[in-house]
């Protein structure tokens, strides 16, 4: 007896699931991609020099040739090189942990770094601090390449050319001498925002013996309007920040604080935790959500209004109108009655606003009104005021002490240019030259300097235009301090020395200020020193403590504070007018790239290749545009064998313009566009050449973020993106399911009447199941309920799993190499979709299709449950693959790990070998794969086998090998900021994964198959408030359980 | 009548025969060299920078092997000592032997002594160390008799198949633990191995992985 079993019809459902555009209008081209493993050509051999032929003949040649020496057959000697004299601590095939931090602008992130023999191959959050408790995020997760990255400059120069030491010695010597004479007014520092305390004090010392010198610091996502908002609200020396875990309420308005918005991981963990839901009658946030373009934040919301940036201010607006209705203060009457009268943004529904302000104030004290960082003080202001008289103050809203002094900015800094009155400019770090706004033209004021020098760990735009480049340290290799966005005070402890010859900032201020070269953390010591002056602290106890657990909490606790009317009302007066815009004068955002943030990370493989969580593009940044928008002015994106061709449209704004591509994004509002910023460095290295566009060209100081007027014109170019988001397309199967909370607390097992799963007959299987008698059963679960799609665990997988990155022309084709994948689903129309997002990894099978067809046992299941691959073994027929219905398996096309991206078509003629520093950062622990070798998820079986040896090392001769609950995690588990992944042994009862595994709501990808997934999801529950327009009522299949026509499904066809 | 084959058929049984031929011997050569002791290089036995005298050391001496391979019990890895381990004694006994002079020399210039490697697991092979010495599997069991030997050679194959007979039956190997570094232990007389090794394999629960992903990851 065979079943014949087809897949349900996608449409028997009354919601559709769509990826892309191309699915959703089910174009032919995309129809023929959707049945291919890999898009056409992926599996084929092309655009090569050679031919086939050509190359078999060769290849002959080189193996007779080969054969010729046979002595290449024995085995090599080999040595053993011991340490002369063993270092304290160092266990050779150990690893160690450091307490460290990564600077940001807004607070260091805490974090451990892993080192292996001396050198740093992955970071991890500090388990320890509570802002991170052991999460992390893309970009702490990629900052490990950086140190890495072959395109570090390792010497001084001097106008290009290489200096000595002793020459920069002499040049600082001057540069004193100078400044003195003129009491520093010839003296300028431009510094990017590092929070550190230690720097701060440097300062104050620079500051004292050269008082008029200038010191600025740029940031170009950090405008500090939030700062203005804070002083004016709050006093000087505050800001604030949100404390998510409290809220039952929140509306975002342009404010991505589960994305690029600055935000700490605080912000994820305490939106996760009001999302989980666990049981009926779990309480469960609700999440509001204003933007002008999709954005992480977007797809978690329940209700979400597309809105364009510059009418945000007209929206607070009216939304503190109507807290005010409903429940006034006097500082929101002040505010209100201050501000300019501007009316309701365009096509906004006044009942969205006003059944959102009901819901807010109905939750008074656990509601929130967020506004993003980069909107102007006026709004924000405002915002506090409506917090304000939310009562959101002390609970939902937290004020501190900031972290850094006033300082000069850009711009003051270019009027003293301008004027010649500086002889010396020092830059510290950031690059200026690229991402100052375009009217200043600071790379001309730069060159105009007599003496400039930039001090960076990457050369870049700012470093060739300076007189000398000195290389700096990456924040692994030198010592440093900086605070964390709770206040707390980390240490940025050294794993390495620096590769090269290099210095950290506090050294350079350290030769500028006369002060010896310092010795180890002896600076940073002092500030610590200082901090716990009064606490009374034994100061060595206290700095070991420090160093070891990495922070110190914050002296003082976030305080209530009452909002200054007065100061708030002085803003709000300023509140912008809403902007106009329609097709030919569009309103343009200059918005941070969430993968190169504000174009620092450009030069990073991992992130160029780490697919944006919203659009799925790599290795490039677009315009992006609605669809309405694109439609009218005739801009088209066609899928072509798989590949996005997108048209070029030349973008004008005040004069100035630039040439990208354009890419419809659903979701986005009309007449406006997004820039994503921090592309189009050509000269930043190898990785970062040829990627991208560079928006900063058309930003202004007056249109720092925000701009009206730009035009779009076709250009009749095009440009291929590449795009994951069709790849390994799955079809409408109903892998993701929705409910409300209504629907959940009804019927919280749903998810078992959704699609094929409440039809499927008694399975049967082909093939003799394994035997699963193992001590543990390897199991993992998703919550797709507080998954936020931010793709942090896809960089997490990279660093852990020696990942290659393989370009932007094997993306196209569909080669990309991450083992774990984050679908995006939009459902709806395209102008106004939902989004969901899915981690996929593999599915871990207990009945797994690929390990029946591998012809050489290369993937075999092991006794606890785990789908494992023996690299060595493995012949590469790609059956497997073939054969897998979740499409996870990636195959090695090419040596990636030991061929250069641009060559990888020259076979054999191109250079073998890779760069020395790259392999340092490889996890030793995991096989780096060679070319035509299959490879996949295999739920981090290292960890799991050092777990274990562990657990048997410590066990000696007793019988207790059992791996302590909760010691063991995955790579992705455990930089998931949103506790969504949770990996363990689903046999043992104390372990949450065999407690989620038994949730009603939890289910398996196409488990009509029979493969028993041992990856399974939680269904996603949302919140929807059912007094607001528009809102869904359910989220259920439209159709009835047990109506089996619908289904496509033959049953028992005998044969 | 015409030929029914052709002319060149003629030649098809010795190019046939040929062609058999080749496949046998190298059939017979490739398995004359992969499956015996020669490929798994048993008795490899390189000259060393210094000639260190194990048999000395241990029988002599009664050092014990974490002595020098410190890390044993820790690491995956088990370490060739440092020179500093060496000086440790060397500085007053033997202090000016001329077969010390490499030794002295990697102490005063900082340059450690290139040790000749004999024990490799392949690159995707993933040895630990720790979790055999301390459940009872002695240094014996992969290294042979090295208190006995003058010059360290390949003992055993150490081949995939090898180790696999062991983690199939590990009760022909385990010891005691305080015997794990005793390289001439024997059962005490009235048990035998077999019985010894399967009331550890009960009483430690022993477990040893037997699938791709113990060793392969």
């Amino acid at each position: 007896m065979k079943r014949v079993l087809s897949h349900p019809a996608a449409s028997a459902h009354g919601r559709t699931y769509w990826r892309s555009l191309g699915e959703y209008a089910q174009t032919p081209d995309f129809e023929d991609w959707l049945h291919r493993e890999f898009p056409a050509g992926a599996a084929e051999w092309e655009q090569d020099p050679l031919s086939r032929r050509t190359f078999l003949r060769l290849m002959g040649a080189s193996l007779a040739l080969a054969g010729l020496g046979l002595g290449g057959c024995r085995r090599p000697e080999a040595y053993l090189v011991p340490f002369n004299q063993s270092p304290e601590w160092v266990v050779p095939g150990k690893t160690m942990s450091f307490a460290t931090a990564q600077p940001r602008r807004r607070g260091a992130i805490p974090l451990l770094t892993t080192t292996f023999d001396g050198r740093p191959i992955k970071m991890e959050g500090n388990p320890l601090h509570p802002a991170s408790q052991g999460k992390s995020d893309n970009h702490a997760q990629a900052s490990i390449l950086d140190l890495y990255d072959p395109a570090r400059r390792r010497h001084l120069t001097l106008q290009g050319k290489k200096a000595t030491a002793e020459q920069l010695d002499a040049e600082i010597q001057r540069i004193r001498t100078e400044a003195a004479a003129s009491g520093g007014a010839t003296l300028a520092i431009l510094a990017d925002e590092t929070a550190s305390p230690t720097r701060e004090r440097l300062r104050a010392e620079l500051v004292r013996q050269y008082p008029q010198a200038t010191w600025a610091v740029y940031e170009p996502l950090a405008p500090g309007y939030d700062t203005e908002a804070s002083t004016a609200a709050f006093g000087p020396g505050t800001q604030f920040r949100a404390n998510l875990a409290e809220a039952a309420a929140l509306l975002a308005v342009d404010c991505d604080f589960l994305g690029s918005e600055d935000g700490d991981l605080t912000d994820t963990r305490g939106f996760a935790a009001g999302r989980r839901i666990r049981k009926p009658g779990d309480r469960v946030s609700r999440l509001y959500v204003a933007e002008p373009r999709f954005s992480v934040t977007g797809s978690m919301a329940d209700h979400r209004l597309r809105l364009r940036a510059g009418e945000v201010g007209a929206f607070v607006l009216e939304m503190a109108r109507q807290v005010r209705s409903l429940r006034g203060s006097p500082e929101l009457s002040a505010a209100i009655t201050a501000a300019p009268d501007l009316g309701l943004p365009h096509e906004v529904d006044s009942a969205w606003i006003r059944e959102c302000a009901a819901d807010l104030v109905a939750n008074a004290g656990k509601s929130l009104l967020l506004v993003g960082r980069r909107q102007p003080a006026s709004v924000q202001a405002l915002a506090l005021a409506v917090n304000s008289a939310l009562g959101s103050m002390g609970s939902t809203l937290l004020v501190q002490p900031a972290f850094a002094l006033p300082a000069a900015s850009l711009q003051a800094l270019v009027a003293r240019l301008q004027a010649g009155a500086v002889k010396s400019l020092i830059i510290l770090g950031g690059d200026p030259v690229y991402n100052a706004p375009a009217d200043l033209a600071f790379g001309n004021l730069l060159a105009s300097v007599p003496t400039s020098l930039h001090l960076a760990s990457l050369p870049n735009a700012t470093s060739a235009k300076a007189k000398w480049f000195v290389p700096g340290t990456h924040y692994l290799e030198s010592w440093g301090d900086a605070l964390a966005t709770d206040g707390s005070y980390l240490s940025i402890q050294p794993a390495i020395q620096p590769l090269w010859a290099g210095e950290s900032q506090l050294e350079f201020l350290c030769r500028l200020t006369n002060r010896p070269k310092p010795v180890g953390p002896a600076l940073i010591k002092e500030t610590f020193a200082a901090r716990i002056n009064q606490s009374g602290l034994n100061l060595e106890q206290a700095w070991n403590n420090f160093v070891r657990e990495g922070f110190l909490p914050a002296a003082s606790s976030p305080t209530a504070r009452s909002v200054n009317a007065a100061g708030v009302a002085a803003l709000t007066a300023k509140l912008p007018e809403a902007s106009e815009a329609s097709a030919e004068f569009l309103e343009v955002a200059f918005v941070s790239s969430p993968a190169m943030d504000d174009g620092r990370y450009l030069n990073n493989g991992w992130l160029q290749e780490w697919p944006d969580p919203m659009s799925k593009l790599t290795w490039d940044n677009a315009i992006l545009v609605s669809k309405k928008t694109a439609e009218a002015l005739g801009l088209r994106n066609e899928i072509v064998k798989g590949i996005l061709v997108a048209d070029v449209a030349r973008a004008t704004l005040a004069g100035q313009s630039l040439e990208a591509p354009v890419m419809i994004a659903p979701g986005h509002v009309d007449f406006a566009v997004s820039l994503p910023l921090g592309y189009g460095q050509e000269e930043l290295g190898p990785v970062a050449k040829g990627s991208g566009f560079n928006a900063y060209v058309l930003r202004r100081t007056d249109s720092d973020y925000l701009a009206s007027g730009l035009t779009l014109k076709k250009t009749g170019k095009t440009r291929q993106l590449a795009v994951t988001q069709e790849h390994q397309m799955m079809e409408g199967r109903d892998l993701v399911r929705e409910a409300t909370v209504k629907e959940f607390n009804q019927n919280p097992g749903w998810v078992k009447k959704v699609g094929m799963d409440a039809h499927i007959p008694p399975n049967q299987n082909f093939y003799p199941a394994p035997t699963l008698d193992g001590d543990y059963q390897w199991a993992m679960v998703v919550d797709l309920s507080t998954c936020t799609g931010c793709n942090a665990c896809v960089t997490a997988c990279t660093a852990e799993n020696n990942i290659p990155i393989v370009g932007k022309d094997q993306v196209m084709k569909g080669r990309e190499m991450h083992w774990i994948r984050v679908d995006r689903y939009f459902t709806g129309e395209p102008e106004q979709p939902e989004a969901v997002a899915q981690p996929v990894a593999c599915m871990q099978c207990e009945n797994a299709p690929c390990e029946t067809v591998c012809p050489v046992n290369a993937t075999v299941h092991n006794e606890e449950g785990l789908n494992v691959m023996a690299y060595n073994r493995c012949i590469g027929t790609r059956y497997c693959a073939n054969n897998c219905p979740y499409k996870v398996r990636r195959f090695n096309f090419f040596d990636y790990n030991q061929r250069s991206l641009e060559k990888l078509y020259w076979g054999p003629l191109a250079a073998k070998g890779t760069e020395e520093t790259i392999k340092l950062q490889k996890n030793p622990n995991v096989t780096v794969r060679m070319r035509g070798v299959m490879e996949k998820c295999t739920f981090c079986v290292q960890r799991i086998e050092e777990a274990k040896i562990t657990a048997k090392v410590r066990a000696r001769d007793s019988a207790n090998i059992r791996i302590p609950v909760g010691s063991l995690k995955t790579a992705c588990q455990q930089a998931c900021p949103a506790d969504a992944i949770v990996f363990g042994d689903m046999k043992n009862e104390k372990e949450a994964v065999g407690q989620l595994r038994n949730l009603p709501q939890n289910y398996g990808l196409l488990e009509y198959l029979n493969v028993r997934p041992r990856l399974t999801y939680l269904g996603r529950v949302r919140n929807p408030n059912p007094a607001m327009p528009g809102a869904r009522t359910s989220y259920l299949p439209s159709h009835g359980h047990g109506d089996e026509t619908h289904h496509g499904q033959k049953k028992g066809v005998p044969h | 009548m015409a030929n029914i084959f052709p002319r060149w058929s003629n030649w098809l049984p010795i190019k046939i025969l040929v062609c058999v031929a080749v496949v046998a011997a190298s059939i017979v050569s490739g398995m004359a060299y992969y499956f015996t002791p020669k490929y798994t290089r048993v008795g490899y036995q390189p000259t060393q920078p210094v000639e260190f005298d194990h048999s000395l050391h241990v029988n002599q001496l009664g050092m014990d092997c974490r002595y020098c391979h410190t890390h044993v019990e820790k690491s995956s890895h088990s370490n060739v000592p440092a020179t500093q381990t060496c000086m440790n004694c060397h500085t007053q006994i033997k202090a000016l032997s001329p077969k010390l002079e490499p030794i002295r020399q990697a102490w005063k210039n900082g340059q450690p002594v290139p040790w000749v490697r004999i024990h490799k697991a392949p690159d995707y092979v993933y040895f630990n160390h720790a979790a055999h010495v301390n459940r009872g599997v002695s240094c014996v069991a992969c290294h042979g008799h090295v208190n006995r030997m003058q010059v360290v050679w390949h003992d055993q194959p150490q081949s995939m198949g090898w180790c696999l007979e062991c983690h199939r039956a590990p009760e022909n190997h385990l010891r005691p633990l305080d015997q794990v570094t005793n390289m001439d232990w024997e059962p005490p007389a009235g048990t035998s191995q077999r019985e010894l090794g399967q009331k550890f394999v009960r009483e430690w629960n022993v477990n040893p992985p037997v699938s791709c992903a113990g060793c392969h990851r």
